[in-house]
């Protein structure tokens, strides 16, 4: 099972949507999934934990780039082909 | 029907609603649950909806609880020594100023969740009938409806009699509110489009007038070919990414002046801190001022656990309800469309906190009663939101002057709120920027004008869209039509 979080400014709102779409993606690519939402501040500490974290392009650079963690930043958030794209590119779907 | 028979059918509605509909952690619950069930979801998610929004709504008490305690000296100091009231303007420090009010007032705050079903309902009726109201998007960022329901109910129970703590008071509240919802996410559509390259979303979020009136005046102040791109921001600035960090920071500059010109001696005689345990002054005020970033933290992993729930069920509706409108969500999806790759979000935020901090400076130097104190969640978010947006239709010197006075407004404004709303009296108020210009101005209206004014505010509000379609009958339809 892949481990993903989603992550935002505050942690509440876009993050939020971007759990959403990921869950929409993933289901259709048939991958199975575990998808938290958290902000930023948390997710730095906490990236080690997880496979993959979802973050808006913006705050992408707040993440130490390198190690096993596959950093993924989105420009339109509600785009489930952007997030496809992302994660074929990364090799994980 | 017997009478003893309806005595005991009233006795079992008083007990449901004393029990249920007025404990607000339940209800909230139900109303998830409702949610899922209209979703068609398998019993054990419907059970863990409901689960896990009344846990979230209890952890949110838990911090709430802890803020206000942890506000006590500092209230308590402020009043006594200085005859000077303290707001903090943030939509979690007004939440929780509204709960507290709400409690002394002894009314229950699930009416504010009633009056926050109402608006969204009427969201969704206007944009169901968008051929006549012209209105395309529907607000959906869940904990931006639930903090501005807050304020607003507050707003109107304390302002006209008739409307207080009843059922009136809420449908009027939802209604108004509801139309705010619709009408100004609508006009942050045509800016958002533009600003994304039609990534087909309007902002639903806290500062939608400034957005809209920032893509109107950011052309004519500045040049957009100055953007902020150029810039070299110093790599410190990072740091306040991290919301954990950036509020601490902020609370600890803010609270731990306070508590020293409070000073240990009064401190000391009013019992909050004993200097005979052998503490340190300067770890006392370290300790309590980072204790207001601890609280807000709980209480906002609880919003964080139960607004999820109340999301999910949101957007289920809505995707059922209305094909082929467009959602408006939280101002920060529009941070990966800086054109100057994220500098705009934080020098907007710089900007903001600069026009904050002078604007605080005026209000101590001309002995405001009322003392404002920076949260984080507006002078970061409206100011950053601002920033993209400025930065994108009126390059640098347009962000540097909307942002400026963005600040300048939020402190000013605020302080004016708190100060009608009788906000300030439990530390905290909404702050957003929306919620210091345009709100204000409709508490006075409240105020003074009474139901009147709900009505006229309404439909002057409904008058909006007309005007926009009339300006663009061609394209305003189609303007809006999302890329998937």
């Amino acid at each position: 099972m892949l481990k993903v979080i989603a992550a935002c400014g505050n942690g509440m709102g876009t993050s939020q949507i971007i759990k959403m779409k990921i869950g929409n993606v993933f289901k259709r690519l048939n991958i199975q999934v575990e998808v938290g939402h958290m902000s930023v501040g948390e997710a730095i500490g906490q990236a080690g934990n997880y496979d993959v974290v979802f973050c808006s392009d913006s705050l992408a650079g707040s993440f130490k780039a390198g190690g096993k963690t596959k950093i993924i930043g989105l420009k339109n958030l509600l785009s489930e082909q952007e997030i496809e794209t992302k994660l074929k590119d990364a090799g994980l779907a | 029907m017997d009478p003893t028979m309806f005595n005991g059918l009233m006795g079992i509605w008083k007990g449901f609603f004393d029990n249920v509909m007025a404990e607000p952690a339940i209800f909230i619950g139900c109303i998830s649950l409702v949610g899922y069930i209209l979703l068609r979801r398998p019993a054990h998610e419907c059970f863990a909806g409901f689960i896990k929004t009344t846990v979230g709504f209890y952890i949110l008490l838990v911090g709430s609880g802890g803020l206000v305690n942890n506000f006590r000296p500092i209230l308590a100091g402020l009043a006594e020594r200085f005859h000077m009231k303290a707001a903090v303007i943030d939509p979690y420090f007004g939440w929780n100023a509204v709960t507290g009010a709400f409690a002394k007032a002894g009314w229950t705050t699930s009416l504010i969740m009633m009056a926050l079903l109402i608006a969204f309902l009427w969201n969704i009726l206007l944009v169901a009938f968008r051929p006549y109201t012209k209105i395309r998007t529907l607000f959906l960022t869940g904990h931006v409806m639930i903090q501005q329901a807050n304020t607003s109910l507050w707003m109107i129970f304390i302002a006209i009699p008739a409307l207080q703590n009843n059922v009136w008071g809420i449908v009027a509240c939802g209604i108004m509110l509801g139309t705010y919802w619709a009408v100004f996410s609508n006009l942050t559509l045509e800016p958002t489009q533009e600003l994304t390259e039609g990534a087909g979303f309007a902002v639903g979020h806290q500062q939608m007038a400034a957005i809209w009136l920032t893509a109107k005046l950011a052309p004519k102040i500045g040049d957009r070919k100055t953007s902020v791109e150029h810039l070299n921001l110093p790599g410190f600035l990072k740091v306040f990414n991290d919301n954990v960090v950036a509020a601490s920071t902020l609370m600890l500059i803010f609270f731990g002046t306070i508590l020293y010109i409070l000073g240990p001696e009064y401190l000391a005689a009013r019992k909050f801190y004993n200097p005979a345990s052998g503490e340190w002054f300067f770890k006392y005020v370290f300790k309590t001022t980072i204790h207001f970033a601890v609280y807000l933290f709980i209480l906002q992993s609880g919003v964080r656990m139960f607004v999820a729930e109340l999301t999910n069920s949101f957007q289920g509706i809505s995707e059922r309800l209305l094909k082929g409108s467009l959602p408006a969500i939280d101002c920060a999806a529009t941070y990966g469309f800086d054109k100057a790759g994220g500098n705009s979000v934080l020098f907007g935020f710089v900007c903001g906190a600069i026009g904050q901090f002078v604007a605080i400076m005026g209000l101590i130097v001309f002995q405001s009663p009322i003392m404002i104190i920076t949260g984080f969640v507006p002078v970061f978010f409206d100011n950053a939101t601002l920033g993209v947006f400025a930065n994108r239709f009126g390059g640098l010197r347009a962000l540097v002057i909307i942002c400026c006075s963005c600040g300048v407004l939020q402190v000013l404004g605020g302080a004016l709120a708190a100060g009608l709303t009788g906000l300030y009296e439990f530390g905290g108020y909404h702050g957003n920027i929306d919620w210091d210009t345009l709100w204000t101005f409709n508490a006075w209206m409240f105020q003074v004008f009474g139901l009147p004014s709900i009505v006229v505010l309404t439909l002057l509000m409904l008058a909006i869209p007309q005007i926009q379609y009339r300006r663009n009958r061609a394209t305003y339809f189609t303007h809006g039509a999302a890329s998937e």
